[in-house]
């Protein structure tokens, strides 16, 4: 097992390499002086330019300058904000934790609400399975940011006492936190709840199907029996293996369900970034945010490997 | 392509399939001929602004009294000739990845599919926002962005396909007569993966006009005054108690463009699905 975890892991280190280099040359194929973005407006001196480029390290080769900030990312220094002139490592993390946040209370209501529709569709079939598929369709083509807009136009029309773009950090207050999380990360469950429902479907009818559940039914245990101990705990490992993968998903969603919903996490940073051009800042999100999917997708396949014993990696 | 015109008869024979084949073609229509029906997304008549839906104006007014149904037109415009691009962009790179990558192994297939995964650890959104920040905001640099993250679905798809269709006796045929690898990948292959190909393309469809208005919305797509769906709801968000029509119209559009290339995907799947398995019920037939 803990061989099998190194290999797993080894097998990472070519694509973190290659999304380094993506982060690197990107933003070095910024049209135009990378000094003059640094600092941020073009009536700058020669001589203060070329302090900017001393500082930075462009008047080093190319590889010599990947090198360093290379070095300096696995260190943890992700470099200075363009903005603020503080590290942006200090700026990412407590963000980091709002997504992190947002992303798991998704995560989970996708659960509950894909596992319930998948199952009720496997074994109603009949109308049920009809009514669930219909829904699982549309709602996948409702974009989030349209969920979300929607979500805001009807609370503000019917519950107006609900307060939205109220953001309440965990510390300050840890229920008023968690609901004022509700209706973004709900908006951001939909389309990966179709994902969970669609695949929960799949496995239940396909464990259904095994040999070892008509024998469970044929030596006479009831069907609520059959339900708990067979059929749901036999089809978890692929589904909880789908809600891993969602990851990138959830991330990718979060930039918009945020800046909506004015929550200070990583997507809303990464849109602020945008909007200052703030370069380093970009660059340690695309780094941080790749390094979270791998590890997320490794971590998956491990999991499944420890409760599925045919696995190999 | 194979067998093309029975695919078609066999999606028009679904309902869902042929309503969203409906829907699409009179979304075509009129884009493409949105001059000659006198749509006019940009003159203003500010005495008229935020005006609900009327004989007039069917879907409405903005805030500067711009009729709100042109810019929906102009807006399937913008969003289907972005996404048509961006797909186009991403099967030019893609298909001959895939078709390298799974033809000759080794080194080329880990360098290419590396690069592959390095795509796919960052999820689309973020990545076309990266490339924007460092492009600016243009139509063409929506078109690149949403491109290249559809670059892996194409790669991976052809991929797949080469190394199932290499063990094929007809592929082996043309290498043992001495066919050059050039020949047998796009004369053979290729021409047998159309069909796959063409699913990834309609699923892509729906993926990049996703993407695009998802870059409008959060204000960094196709610049204004061009007319987006994204960008429509991005202000529309502002008047969503005085004009709630005004953001909800485009984002019905654009549900139900996405809707659409979703249910055909779907249907192709099945199709080309029943059919794989016919020609493996007649090839145990035959043997």
């Amino acid at each position: 097992m803990r061989r099998m975890i190194l290999v797993r892991l080894a097998l990472t280190l070519p694509i973190l390499f290659g999304v380094s280099i993506a982060a690197f040359v990107l933003m070095r194929a910024l049209p135009g002086d990378f000094a003059v973005a640094a600092a941020g407006t073009t009536s700058v001196s020669p001589e203060a330019l070329a302090a900017i480029r001393a500082n930075l390290g462009l008047d080093q080769p190319v590889w010599v300058q990947y090198l360093a900030w290379l070095q300096g990312a696995m260190t943890g220094d992700l470099g200075t904000s363009f903005v603020t002139k503080r590290p942006v490592v200090g700026e990412i993390l407590p963000r980091l934790a709002v997504t992190a946040e947002l992303t798991l209370i998704a995560a989970t209501m996708a659960l509950l609400m894909g596992a319930v529709t998948g199952l009720a569709s496997a074994r109603l079939r009949g109308s049920v399975d009809w009514v669930v598929r219909l829904y699982n369709g549309f709602v996948l083509a409702v974009p989030n940011f349209v969920v979300a807009t929607l979500i805001v136009l009807l609370a503000g029309l019917y519950f107006p006492q609900i307060r939205l773009f109220n953001y309440v950090p965990f510390f300050t207050d840890p229920l008023e936190n968690l609901t004022s999380l509700i209706l973004p990360a709900f908006s951001l469950s939909l389309a990966v709840s179709v994902t969970i429902s669609e695949n929960t479907r799949a496995a239940v009818l396909e464990v259904a199907g095994q040999d070892y559940v008509m024998v469970a039914r044929a030596k006479g245990l009831g069907p609520g029996k059959v339900l708990r101990s067979y059929l749901i705990r036999n089809a978890l490992t692929p589904v909880i293996t789908i809600t891993g993968l969602q990851v990138a998903t959830l991330l990718g969603g979060s930039i918009l369900i945020e800046t909506i919903f004015a929550i200070p996490g990583m997507g809303q940073y990464l849109y602020d970034s945008i909007t200052s051009r703030d370069y380093p800042a970009i660059q340690a999100i695309v780094l941080v945010t790749a390094i979270i999917v791998i590890l997320v997708n490794v971590a998956v396949d491990i999991a499944y490997a420890r409760a599925d014993a045919r696995v190999e990696l | 392509m194979r067998g093309g015109a029975r695919i078609l008869r066999e999606l028009v024979r679904r309902k869902g399939a042929l309503l969203s084949l409906a829907f699409l073609a009179v979304l075509v229509l009129l884009a493409v001929f949105a001059v000659a029906l006198g749509f006019d997304p940009v003159k203003q008549n500010i005495l008229h602004s935020l005006e609900a839906p009327s004989r007039a104006y069917w879907f409405g007014t903005d805030e500067l009294g711009r009729d709100i149904l042109s810019r929906v037109v102009y807006g399937a415009r913008t969003s289907l000739m972005t996404a048509g691009g961006a797909v186009v962009l991403a099967g030019v790179i893609g298909v001959p990845m895939g078709l390298v990558a799974g033809f000759f192994g080794g080194w080329r297939d880990a360098v290419l599919m590396r690069a592959v995964d390095v795509l796919l650890a960052l999820p689309a959104i973020l990545f076309a926002l990266a490339l924007i920040a460092v492009f600016g905001r243009s139509q063409g640099a929506a078109m690149l962005a949403v491109g290249i993250t559809g670059i892996p679905g194409f790669a991976r798809i052809v991929r797949a396909q080469v190394l199932s269709l290499r063990q094929r006796d007809f592929v082996v045929a043309v290498e043992a007569f001495g066919g050059s690898s050039g020949y047998s990948m796009f004369r053979t292959i290729l021409p047998n993966s159309w069909n796959q190909i063409l699913v990834q393309v309609v699923v892509l469809c729906s993926i990049a006009i996703l993407l695009e208005a998802a870059l409008a919305f959060l204000g960094v797509g196709v610049p204004p005054p061009t007319p987006s769906w994204g960008e429509m709801l991005r202000t529309g968000k502002s008047y969503l108690h005085e004009a709630p029509y005004y953001a909800i119209l485009p984002g019905l559009a654009l549900t139900l463009t996405i809707l659409s290339f979703d249910t055909i995907g779907r249907s192709l799947t099945a199709i080309l699905e029943n059919e794989d398995a016919a020609v493996t019920r007649a090839e145990g037939v035959a043997s």
